[in-house]
């Protein structure tokens, strides 16, 4: 194998370089080729959104979605409630009789 | 030692595909990258959008809220007013209960016949004049008959005068008096059960503290 063999070889490696290079480039554009495709989605489907929400359309999952959490909210809230309203009838038999013993002494006159 | 023209070749090869698999390698990066920036950005846009939406839409959501929790919320409240009152009630029976007990004398640590004298002197101070009609029930009207001339003294040591008559017709309360001035232009109700109603009125918060449900 001569120099010339060598040479050849270093021309075919070039092109593999070149087409490397190609290779890159095409990879480059087509990741901002999909980029460009995703925000212009995302733009438009923000837009279609937001104009249909002006005019009351499409809102009724938001509604939904509100409604179901307001639902867990009052579920909770009851269930705070009804914890304390029980706790109210734990109240001791001494608190009750210091509580009429208090009552006695403003209804009876000094 | 020189290099073989082999030798040379493989080097040639060597660090060609090196260079070839680095421009790859970066032109992968690239891509990921922008598609990275690409993804945050439709996130943002999404997010905006909603917050848009929100705004836009915001009375209606708040009302859907307000319309289920604050129902709720209002349920609750009354569950805990009922809950409250309910044993505030029991409070105030029990009261009416150890009242009837003290009107009836079972209670050694009161005094009832002093606590019916302090009871008409109030009352007549309040009504003012000479003569009055006392009502009471048949039980402390028995004792006022049989003791009329002592109490006359003790509400004349009182104010300084008072003469006292006592309406033969019995009423139905637990204790206490309803007193009357002789022309019968001045009622003045001093019951126990009266008292323990505007008692109610006046301290109920206080006694919700001592309970501790307040």
């Amino acid at each position: 194998m001569g120099l010339e063999s060598v040479l050849s070889i270093g021309e075919r490696l070039q092109r593999l370089l070149t087409e490397a290079d190609r290779e890159a480039e095409v990879k480059v554009a087509e990741a901002q080729r999909r980029a460009e495709e995703m925000l212009s989605k995302a733009r438009v489907d923000a837009e279609r959104r937001r104009t249909m929400a002006q005019r009351g359309y499409g809102i009724e999952e938001l509604l939904n979605e509100a409604e179901e959490k307001a639902k867990a909210e009052a579920k909770k809230s009851m269930k705070d409630y009804k914890a304390k309203a029980e706790a109210l009838k734990e109240v001791t038999e001494e608190k009750i009789a210091e509580a009429v013993t208090l009552v006695l002494q403003e209804v009876l006159p000094r | 030692m020189s290099t073989t023209p082999l030798e040379l070749e493989t080097q040639l090869i060597e660090r060609t595909i090196k260079q070839r698999n680095e421009l790859l390698t970066r032109a992968g990066e690239s891509a990921e990258k922008i598609l990275k920036a690409a993804e945050e950005e439709v996130e943002r846009i999404g997010a905006e959008s909603e917050r848009q939406i929100l705004s836009l839409v915001g009375s209606e959501l708040r009302a859907v809220r307000d319309r289920i929790v604050g129902g709720a919320e209002l349920e609750g409240r009354k569950m805990m007013m009922l809950s409250r009152q309910e044993l505030l009630s029991k409070v105030f029976d029990a009261a009416r209960e150890r009242l009837a007990e003290v009107a009836e004398g079972k209670d050694k640590s009161s005094d009832y016949e002093d606590i019916l004298v302090k009871l008409i002197i109030e009352t007549v101070t309040a009504i003012g004049g000479e003569e009055f009609i006392v009502s009471a029930n048949e039980k402390d009207l028995a004792y006022l008959k049989k003791n009329l001339k002592k109490v006359n003294e003790q509400v004349s040591d009182a104010l300084g005068e008072g003469d006292l008559k006592l309406d033969d017709e019995p009423i139905d309360v637990i204790g206490g008096v309803v007193i009357r001035n002789s022309d019968g232009t001045k009622t003045f109700h001093n019951t126990l059960e009266g008292r323990l109603v505007n008692v109610r009125s006046r301290i109920e918060a206080q006694v919700g503290k001592t309970l501790g449900v307040i």
